[in-house]
């Protein structure tokens, strides 16, 4: 469990650091980014986690996100963590850029070779909060999740799959219904096997339709001119029809002119973190 | 014998107390044996008891005794004074009749020296008549003699010739003689003329010595504060100290400016008689001025008219509009009609905090001087008041008014019913409106200038302060909608959330989902709410420059817009398909709303 400092660096009055650990999880080292506001010298703060998309390391999010001003603000810890086990030395996991390395997908991989290193969901639902936890002033049971992209679909079944863990929830342009998906199908192919109702689990849309639990407030922001939109990979419809039937609480918001890209993702993060905010220090 | 010491220490102590509280001359020394004894507590607790309670008797009576000494030397000092008074009265009213006398007497002789001359006058004058008339009676016998004698004389006469020579001239002188006519008439009165004295002033004269004169003018007063109710004025006079009056009459008239300027009917006067220097006259008009004026009386006759003094009847209390009084957490603007017709000075409005237990607190602000019908009031958020408004003239404040009551926990308003569209009809409540959908007749189509004409809206009265607001709005699933805020001269003849003068949240209820707009200049964001509202918490931020929807029963964040109000806004609401719409005030702002 021990921590080494890679980076540490004033920002918005706080601190921005990164720091590297054996994860017991995954079985390898493993970075990840933590923002300490100006609060969190003297209180204990609550966890927004931030699940990055296909490609990213700690340092997309951190870098290019604007979070650390609202976050300050609010009082409030982001712990961005990397979107897969890397330098495990698994065949083929460097081979494309949307599965393997950097495309962790957030499941517990089921299949081999994939099964003993790809347990991104236990990393970031159980291994990381309690390093976190242990490490840093934090309120244990305040954390609330969101994520972009790849990392919006594991923020949404991060808090969809734990009834009453997460505060809140939110996405930017997330990946609502990956077994629909071209990019689910074959990432939950890769990691869970042929049999889609192994994937079930992993699938937002899925798990809204069967949820049930404490009030969620999900906020959803999407570009309208995100290419991935229109090539499918995102379904949000899909989502929000289900969410509508079970009377999921979500506004999702379409944003002209927005792609997928960190710019659209400056735009509204600070509407995401008063999001997290109010519940997190309600 | 140690007792006794003991006990009477403590009624020494006594008396000297006492002693101090009184005149010189009835100080009692404490005696020289009861001085204090340090070993008086070691006694016999008995004897102790029932000296105690003799002494203490004892000095009651004493006390009572001194009261009634102090009593009657005040009163012999009064009567000192009475007699002072009464003497220095008699000597004045001595020399007051000594002097009466005088006048009287002068008075008297100068009649009568002025009465002897006329006398000696006319006699003077008949004297002088008589005298002349004899005269010219001894001349005109003179004159009869001689003639008788000369004819006496021919008559005698022998020589015929001689006689009948000189006869005739004689008898022409008989005849003219006897045609004389000598008037023998006295040519004065022997009466003297004596007209009828007039004594009627020396017997006024005569009847004031008893008398005591007649008062001089009264002085009124100006009217007092605090001397006068919404009906009734109490008047003051004073009179001079010489003057013994028997009872005074107070005049008073309503002083009508419109009557007077018009130049007919001039008010009636109305009187009172009292015996004192003060009257309250009644049954007057609220918030009017009156005429004064007195005059005294007494057994010899009227004084004259005192000055006359202007005095004013308080107002009637004000009336508070409560469906136009709104609040803030900050802040409350109270409204209300002046219960007057003809103009006040001015109005106080009178708060008082009420406790938690909802008792009224006796800590109570006045807000004074307010010249016009209205007041906006810095208040503390999260408390309760009672505000009432009282009207203020020259005479004084009239009674309070009716009081509004106020709580600081949100923000409270009503709807402004004149802008409402002609098919918007509002509960007896206020707070809900309902769109029909049977036809209206063209009359109820006559529209108020300030109400809408298109969108079947209407405005509510948010306070003017620029400050957050927090109001929730209820509707039914099927309610198509509009609701936000508009400047309050957003177009009448457009739709909420169409023009730059309005931003609102706008249902769309489709045949397959309930769609939501966020309308300002005609540009809503493409916004999918999955859970419908039913109640919408609506958080406007002056500040900040933003108006928030909530989702209330989620506590859900739906929308915010971002705008730099220029001018102060209303809420505003519309029903876009028939139905009705409930608006909640003076909520507490949930905490989430404000982050």
């Amino acid at each position: 469990m021990a921590l080494t400092q890679v980076s540490s660096n004033k920002c918005a009055g706080g601190l921005q650091k990164v720091f590297e650990h054996e994860s017991v999880e995954l079985k390898c080292k493993m970075k990840f980014a933590v923002y300490l506001p100006p609060k969190a010298e003297t209180d204990k703060c609550p966890v927004l986690y931030w699940l990055s998309g296909l490609t990213c390391t700690e340092q997309n999010f951190i870098t290019k996100a604007g979070s650390q001003l609202a976050a300050a603000e609010h009082g409030l810890i982001i712990v961005a963590p990397d979107t897969s086990p890397r330098g495990c030395g698994i065949e083929g996991e460097d081979e494309s850029w949307d599965f393997g390395t950097g495309a962790g997908f957030y499941v517990d991989a089921t299949q081999d070779p994939w099964k003993t290193n790809y347990r991104m969901y236990s990393y970031v639902t159980e291994e990381l909060p309690k390093l976190i936890n242990a490490n840093f002033p934090t309120h244990p049971d305040r954390i609330s999740i969101s994520g972009h992209s790849m990392g919006g679909h594991g923020a949404l079944i991060c808090a969809l799959k734990n009834p009453g863990k997460y505060k809140a929830v939110s996405a930017f342009a997330p990946i609502c219904n990956p077994m629909q998906c071209p990019w689910g199908q074959k990432a939950f192919a890769g990691y869970l096997g042929s049999d889609r109702s192994t994937w079930e689990a992993f699938d937002a849309t899925v798990l809204a339709a069967s949820y049930s639990g404490p009030q969620l407030d999900i906020l959803i922001d999407q570009g309208r001119d995100d290419q991935f939109l229109s090539a499918s990979q995102l379904l949000p419809d899909n989502l929000i029809a289900v969410c509508s039937e079970k009377k999921i609480p979500v506004v999702f918001r379409l944003q002209p002119g927005y792609d997928h890209s960190y710019f659209f993702i400056y735009s509204f993060i600070s509407d995401h973190i008063k999001h997290h905010a109010k519940y997190l220090n309600a | 014998m140690e007792t006794h010491k003991g006990v009477s220490d403590r009624g020494g102590r006594t008396f000297q107390r006492f002693s101090v509280d009184t005149n010189e001359s009835l100080h009692f020394e404490p005696c020289e044996d009861s001085s204090p004894s340090p070993t008086g507590i070691e006694h016999d607790e008995d004897n102790v008891f029932i000296k105690d309670e003799n002494e203490s008797e004892m000095t009651s009576i004493r006390n009572r005794l001194q009261g009634k000494v102090a009593e009657m030397e005040n009163f012999a000092g009064h009567l000192e004074e009475i007699f002072l008074t009464v003497e220095e009265n008699f000597g004045r009213q001595e020399q007051h009749l000594e002097q009466h006398h005088n006048d009287v007497l002068q008075t008297l002789s100068q009649r009568h020296n002025e009465r002897a001359a006329g006398l000696v006058e006319e006699k003077k004058s008949k004297m002088e008549a008589l005298y002349s008339q004899l005269l010219s009676c001894g001349q005109a016998l003179d004159a009869s003699k001689e003639l008788i004698e000369t004819a006496q004389e021919i008559y005698r006469t022998p020589d015929k010739r001689v006689f009948l020579k000189t006869v005739m001239p004689i008898i022409k002188r008989i005849e003219m003689f006897a045609k004389e006519k000598v008037d023998l008439t006295l040519s004065t009165k022997l009466d003297f003329e004596t007209p009828q004295a007039d004594l009627s002033d020396v017997k006024t004269m005569m009847d004031s010595v008893n008398a005591v004169p007649a008062p001089s003018a009264p002085v009124i007063n100006p009217q007092m504060s605090n001397s006068a109710t919404q009906t009734s004025l109490r008047v003051c006079w004073s009179l001079f100290s010489d003057d013994t009056v028997e009872y005074y009459d107070l005049y008073y008239r309503p002083v009508l400016e419109d009557t007077l300027a018009d130049g007919f009917c001039q008010p009636h006067v109305s009187t009172v008689k009292v015996k004192e220097t003060h009257c309250t006259v009644t049954d007057l008009l609220p918030n009017a001025q009156y005429e004064l004026w007195v005059t005294a009386t007494n057994t010899t006759g009227i004084s004259p008219a005192s000055e006359k003094a202007l005095y004013m009847t308080v107002p009637s209390p004000p009336v508070i509009k409560q469906r136009e009084c709104t609040s803030c957490p900050d802040a409350a603007l109270i409204r209300w009609e002046s219960g007057n017709t003809n103009p006040v000075d001015s109005y106080t409005v009178e708060l008082s905090e009420m406790d938690t237990d909802g008792t009224q607190s006796s800590i109570t602000e006045s807000i004074v001087a307010v010249p016009t019908c209205q007041c906006l009031i810095q208040l503390l958020s999260g408390r309760r008041y009672l505000i009432s408004v009282r009207a203020v003239n020259i005479g004084g404040p009239s009674d309070k008014s009716d009081a509004v009551y106020i709580s600081t926990s949100g923000t409270f308003f009503y709807f402004l019913e004149e802008t409402a569209h002609p098919c918007l009809s509002i509960s007896e409540d206020g707070f809900t409106i309902f769109y029909g959908d049977e036809e209206l007749p063209i009359s109820a189509m006559a529209l108020d200038d300030s109400a809408f004409t298109r969108c079947v809206a209407i405005l509510g009265d948010l306070i003017p302060v620029r400050a957050r607001h927090y109001w929730e709005v209820e509707v039914d699933e099927g309610t198509e909608f509009r609701i936000g805020v508009a400047y309050e001269d957003t177009e009448r003849n457009s739709y909420l959330g169409v023009n730059g003068s309005s931003w609102c949240m706008r249902h769309i209820l489709s045949s397959s989902r309930h769609k939501y707009e966020f309308l300002h200049n005609g540009w809503s964001p493409d916004l999918r709410i999955t859970v419908h509202p039913v109640r919408i918490g609506v958080a406007l931020d002056y500040d900040r420059g933003t108006l928030s929807f909530f989702n209330v029963n989620l506590e859900q964040h739906l929308h915010t817009f971002q705008c730099h109000f220029r001018n102060l806004v209303q809420p505003c609401f519309s029903l876009d398909n028939p139905g009705s719409l409930t608006v909640h005030n003076g909520i507490e702002a949930p905490e989430y709303t404000f982050i």
